[in-house]
């Protein structure tokens, strides 16, 4: 079924099919929230925060958006939102470690020391250009799909995104050799 | 693997194919995310948004048709008597009472201008709270100093609005005061309307 259809019926009353729509994007979202918030427990947040946002203004959802664009809109900004507060309150950022040890399935997405260092190299970016480096080389977003997201211009997007690999590859290639 | 993404370094190249990995989070969030969608109420659609896209059938007799078709002409005839001949309507120039005589001056509407300063546009249109956020109803007129403005009639109190450039780029008026954080990513503006005693 597709999102549109899911989204009318709920509209209609049925919960169940929100359920089919979370169950779509949870996975795409919760990458996205993790690896741009640096720890689980912030990206639950976020998801939670996203999706019963979503649920919520689900009314002024309109068809001729596509439903994974206006979703990850309000993800993205929940995880500014959620980044603005964490830093208001300094907290740090590598708590990663003791979260894993309560990931229920670690086979699947624990890999070892490629992620942790992935997830140090993120965090050492600035956080809007790690948003527009996750926009377009993880999430694999065309810049103009980033463009209607963020409010960026494309030029813009475009900089940020080769600062961003800029400093991966310098950040990336001293980690490793550390 | 893409060209846009082989062109990349290959240490760049590892972080992308490490952070595109799955991450794992706790079933019970998904599980906990469902409870609280659950206790929210329903959603609704928008009023004005339900009433288009609900399907409606209208008939009419012929003669019926026709006195419609005669009242249609007759409205855009009068509408067009109440149009300057530079294309203002009557709210920005004329008393508002000669405009709504039965309203008190608390809810009198009033013309106000919009202008966005964007010489590289190719369209730009105003959406808010008054127009449904609809980027096809109020599109701004191109000025010669290369500004775009465009008129719009509002009732007395607090508008947002945003300025759609290219039809897909929302930008918040850069003259006006900035909305709180609408939770879809998009900066909007504010325009408090005063009344006429105000």
């Amino acid at each position: 079924m597709s999102d549109a259809a899911d989204v009318q019926r709920v509209l209609d009353g049925d919960v169940d099919a929100f359920a089919r729509l979370v169950d779509r994007y949870y996975e795409r979202c919760a990458r996205f929230a993790v690896r741009m918030l640096g720890n689980r427990d912030d990206a639950e947040d976020a998801l939670q925060a996203t999706f019963v946002r979503a649920y919520r203004s689900l009314g002024k959802y309109q068809e001729r958006d596509k439903f994974s664009a206006w979703l990850y809109r309000i993800l993205v900004n929940q995880c500014r939102s959620i980044a603005s507060r964490r830093s208001q309150r300094e907290r740090v950022f590598i708590r990663e470690e003791a979260v894993l040890l309560n990931a229920p399935d670690r086979s699947t997405s624990w890999t070892g020391e490629d992620e942790e260092l992935v997830q140090r190299v993120l965090a050492e970016l600035d956080p809007l250009l790690r948003e527009a480096f996750l926009l377009k080389h993880v999430e694999d977003m065309s810049y103009e799909e980033m463009s209607a997201l963020t409010g960026v211009g494309v030029s813009a997007l475009k900089m940020r995104v080769k600062r961003a690999c800029d400093r991966l590859k310098t950040r990336w290639e001293y980690i490793k050799d550390e | 693997m893409s060209d846009e993404l082989s062109a990349l370094d290959p240490s760049v190249q590892d972080v992308i194919a490490e952070a595109r990995r799955p991450v794992a989070v706790d079933a019970s969030a998904r599980r906990l995310l469902m409870e609280a969608v659950r206790a929210e109420p329903r959603p609704r659609r928008a009023p004005i948004l339900a009433w288009f896209v609900a399907p409606k059938r209208l008939t009419m007799p012929p003669l019926a048709t026709l006195a419609a078709a005669a009242g249609l002409v007759g409205i855009g005839v009068i509408a067009g008597y109440t149009i300057n001949r530079d294309g203002r309507a009557p709210t920005e120039r004329a008393s508002r009472a000669a405009v709504t005589p039965q309203l008190p001056d608390s809810v009198v509407p009033r013309a106000i201008k919009f202008v966005l300063i964007a010489p590289q546009a190719s369209q730009v249109a105003l959406v808010g709270d008054f127009n449904g956020w609809d980027t096809g109803a109020t599109p701004a007129e191109r000025q010669p100093d290369g500004s775009w403005a465009t008129v719009v009639t509002l009732r007395p109190g607090r508008h947002v609005y945003s300025f759609v450039v290219d039809g897909t780029h929302f930008i918040a008026d850069p003259a006006a005061p900035m909305a709180p954080d609408d939770g879809y990513g998009q900066k909007n503006s504010v325009v408090v309307v005063a009344g006429a005693s105000s």
